[in-house]
């Protein structure tokens, strides 16, 4: 099941270069802000020099502040608020696709015509228009992250319970009366986790983007935090004098995204495979 | 450190070929600019002729031609080139006049009489008369409609003309310096039949073609009183909201001078030689505003802790990139009745702990409410915040954009920030400092204050009225509420062929505008 997919995925070369790129990354950001100001000296607010001059190893930023540091203590908020508004996302629509697709009738119809009025709102801009009214916090980063993710997975999981429900250990377990929610939880999303996996590499990818934009954009992660969306705004008027206060946060977001996207591809490479094989 | 120093070398070098390979494609192409590798700093008597295209800050949909609401700085620009008031400040901040040729008080300062040039004319050859100044005020103090110079000419009561050239402004209450008040640049005099439609004034540019938010072009005034004045036959102005937009522009000769140079470009831009920088000293000032009627600042104790904990020095570094000049909590450094006998504030983080133990508030907890209002705003927030620290004060940043800083809870915020242009004393404390002020964001309203500023305004003695100063600046000075920690310099940009551009000290960027003492050496003039 779930084990042998992801050993079949780990098998492939582009899981290897997408788990070692993640790996680095995620190993950056958490050993960063945890022993940043040990390699480098300072504390992520602390002033090093003047703004964007050459003072340590990457520079100072717009006021002064050592830029290595705050690029290693800048990555953890990042990780966690994706992971938390891809957890949110992908649980929150697995649960209403599967309850979608397993009941039918009118409350599939409910469902899934909800969650396409949610789907015709860009999700960039559904995220502007809450943080526009309620302010940027953290919580309600992640909160809408996730909700726009979820009609999205919902659409998934829906059409991957509706291909499961027909054969005969979902008819025998019905017939032993075993109740919804169990069915649900023990038949149904144990033969439907490939998909899912593939969706939750996905939406992390995007929920990175998207937290990263939003923190870009300044309706993020808010100053004085060190964070890489927001570094980069907040360097980007001195790309020419001192590159690095950009680069490094380009860089190491585009190597996550890719990292991740990578396994993502190798689970669904994995998946496909799968189910060429049993059919 | 090894493998910082080869990490580092890699980016500089890389980074700055870049640089360079960017800034030299303009010289490369040649932009059809006769002698751009060539320009050299102008020298001699000005010379007539060219056009200047300036790069201005800010501005939008909303810009306007109307010369008494100029609000963002290319609706400055225009105001200051189309129309002129009475008096002026000049590059010194010394009172002098422009319409007017003198201005005079009578020995109670109740009515002042303004003399008209001799031989001013409008744009459109007409010359000016007193009715038209009689206009001009109406149209600015129009109860209906009042204009923002309206504001600060509370205590006019008619304007009433009283010869061939001459206007009488009589007043409600004594005031010393009225004369003061009339050399703003949103008091411009125009044409008793004055339409915004058909923008005339007295300056040293006439309209040519409009574009709101986008361009604006101006042509030499044939008429204008200065001899020889304006040197130059073309003014373009071009708006810019984005920083990097417009220094592009410059780099790449796109436009001859550029206002408000980032403080962390300055140096990039002085390294090129095609460039020049303007660096100017200015009276401006960007407080930390306190409102003082509401906890905790209503506690004096902890408004002078706030004041200690900051350190000035720092702050002007690590925001200003150096470029400014340390502050004492007292504004309007230029006024002749400055009192800089007061001992210059110093960080004390003892006396900090000493002053918020006595107030109750060992752990003092506040917000700070932060908008990019003004270049380095957002920038002074996070240096300050940092600051506070040392002594265990926690400043929590509330980072809303610019609307909503100025939307309905602007002046309101509890602990907030603000920016204001070079002022003298009494006008800033007009706008800024009195209960009847219209933007008094600390609501500062301490009786004894108003009281030695209402008897400062009716005392012409000068030696008499500067003593009453002093004594309100120490009052502010103890219990005021705004953390005056800095006068930044004005910092703009042009091109090295172009001349008659001086520092400034108003804080109105490019010389204050008056680019009718501006002219083109070799290698300038498209």
């Amino acid at each position: 099941m779930s084990g042998g997919l992801l050993r079949r995925a780990l098998g492939l070369r582009q899981a290897k270069i997408g788990l070692t790129l993640t790996g680095i990354v995620v190993l950056l950001a958490v050993a960063g802000a945890l022993f940043g100001n040990m390699i480098t000296g300072y504390q992520p607010d602390d002033f090093s020099g003047k703004p964007f001059h050459a003072n340590g190893m990457a520079g100072t930023d717009g006021v002064g502040r050592d830029v290595l540091t705050r690029f290693l203590d800048g990555g953890l908020d990042l990780l966690g608020y994706g992971l938390a508004a891809t957890a949110i996302g992908v649980l929150l629509g697995a649960a209403l696709g599967m309850l979608a697709g397993y009941t039918g009738g009118w409350l599939d119809g409910l469902i899934m015509r909800g969650s396409d009025v949610l789907l015709s709102i860009p999700q960039l801009v559904f995220a502007l228009l809450a943080i526009a009214m309620i302010g940027p916090k953290g919580w309600l980063l992640i909160l809408v992250i996730g909700i726009t993710h979820a009609p999205r997975v919902a659409r998934v999981a829906r059409q991957t319970t509706v291909g499961v429900i027909g054969q005969d250990y979902i008819k025998a377990a019905q017939l032993y009366g075993m109740p919804r929610r169990r069915i649900l939880l023990r038949e149904v999303l144990p033969n439907i986790t490939g998909p899912l996996m593939v969706e939750l590499g996905l939406r992390l990818t995007y929920s990175i983007g998207y937290v990263a934009s939003l923190s870009f954009l300044g309706l993020g992660i808010q100053p004085p935090a060190a964070d890489w969306g927001l570094m980069i705004n907040e360097n980007r008027i001195a790309l020419v004098v001192q590159p690095w206060g950009v680069v490094l946060p380009v860089l190491a977001i585009a190597v996550l995204t890719v990292g991740t996207n990578l396994i993502t591809d190798s689970l669904a490479a994995a998946a496909a495979r799968r189910t060429t094989e049993e059919s | 450190m090894n493998p910082s120093s080869k990490y580092h070398r890699i980016g500089r070098r890389g980074f700055l070929g870049l640089a360079a390979g960017l800034a030299a494609v303009p010289v490369l192409s040649g932009c059809g600019r006769a002698a751009d590798a060539e320009a050299s700093a102008p020298a001699g008597p000005p010379k007539r002729g060219g056009m200047l295209r300036v790069g201005v800050t800010g501005g939008g949909s909303s810009d306007t031609l109307d010369p008494h609401i100029p609000a963002t700085n290319p609706d400055i620009a225009r105001t200051i080139n189309l129309y002129e008031a009475l008096l002026y400040r000049d590059n010194q901040f010394r009172l002098r006049p422009l319409v007017a040729e003198s201005v005079v008080s009578s020995p109670d300062a109740t009515v002042w009489t303004a003399t008209i040039r001799k031989g001013i004319k409008f744009h459109d050859g007409r010359p000016v008369m007193p009715r038209d100044v009689v206009a001009s005020f109406r149209r600015i103090t129009d109860p209906d409609d009042p204009k923002t110079g309206a504001a600060s000419l509370s205590m006019l009561e008619s304007v009433v003309p009283t010869g061939d050239r001459t206007v009488e402004f009589r007043l409600s209450q004594a005031t010393a310096g009225f004369d003061d008040y009339l050399g703003q640049y949103s008091l411009g005099i125009v044409p008793a039949d004055f339409d915004v439609k058909k923008p005339i004034g007295t300056g040293p540019f006439r309209m040519g073609t409009f574009d709101a938010g986008l361009q604006s072009t101006f042509l030499r005034n044939e008429h204008y009183w200065v001899p020889d004045q304006p040197y130059l036959d073309k003014l373009v102005l071009t708006n810019f909201t984005e920083d990097d937009a417009r220094i592009n522009a410059l780099l790449s000769s796109q436009v001859d001078v550029i206002d408000q140079v980032p403080v962390a470009l300055i140096d990039v831009l002085r390294s090129d030689e095609r460039i020049r920088i303007l660096n100017s000293r200015t009276g401006t000032w960007q407080p930390f505003t306190m409102r003082v009627d509401r906890p905790p600042f209503d506690d004096v104790r902890v408004r002078q802790a706030l004041r200690l904990v900051i350190d000035r020095e720092q702050m002007i570094n690590q925001v200003l990139s150096g470029q400014g000049r340390v502050a004492n909590d007292l504004y309007a450094p230029y006024d002749p009745a400055y009192d800089s006998t007061l001992p210059q504030r110093r960080r004390d983080l003892r006396k900090v702990r000493g002053l918020l133990a006595a107030a109750g508030k060992p752990n003092l907890e506040v917000e700070l409410t932060t908008a990019p209002i003004q270049a380095g705003a957002v920038e002074a927030a996070q240096v300050f915040q940092r600051q506070a620290k040392d002594a265990g004060i926690t400043i929590r940043l509330h980072k809303v954009d610019t609307t909503t800083f100025f939307g309905e809870n602007y002046k309101n915020w509890d602990f907030a920030q603000s920016f204001w242009y070079t002022r003298n004393y009494l006008p800033q404390v007009n706008n800024g400092a009195l209960p009847s002020s219209p933007i008094n964001e600390t609501h500062f309203g301490d009786p004894e204050f108003t009281a030695i500023i209402a008897k400062a305004q009716g005392t012409v003695d000068t030696a008499e009225r500067t003593k009453l100063l002093h004594q309100a600046q120490r009052i502010e000075y103890e219990r005021g509420g705004d953390i005056i920690w800095a006068f930044p310099n004005q910092v703009d940009a042009y091109q090295v062929y172009v001349a008659g551009l001086v520092p400034d000290r108003t804080g109105i960027p490019l010389s204050g505008y008056q680019f009718r003492n501006a002219w083109l050496g070799q290698g300038g003039g498209a």
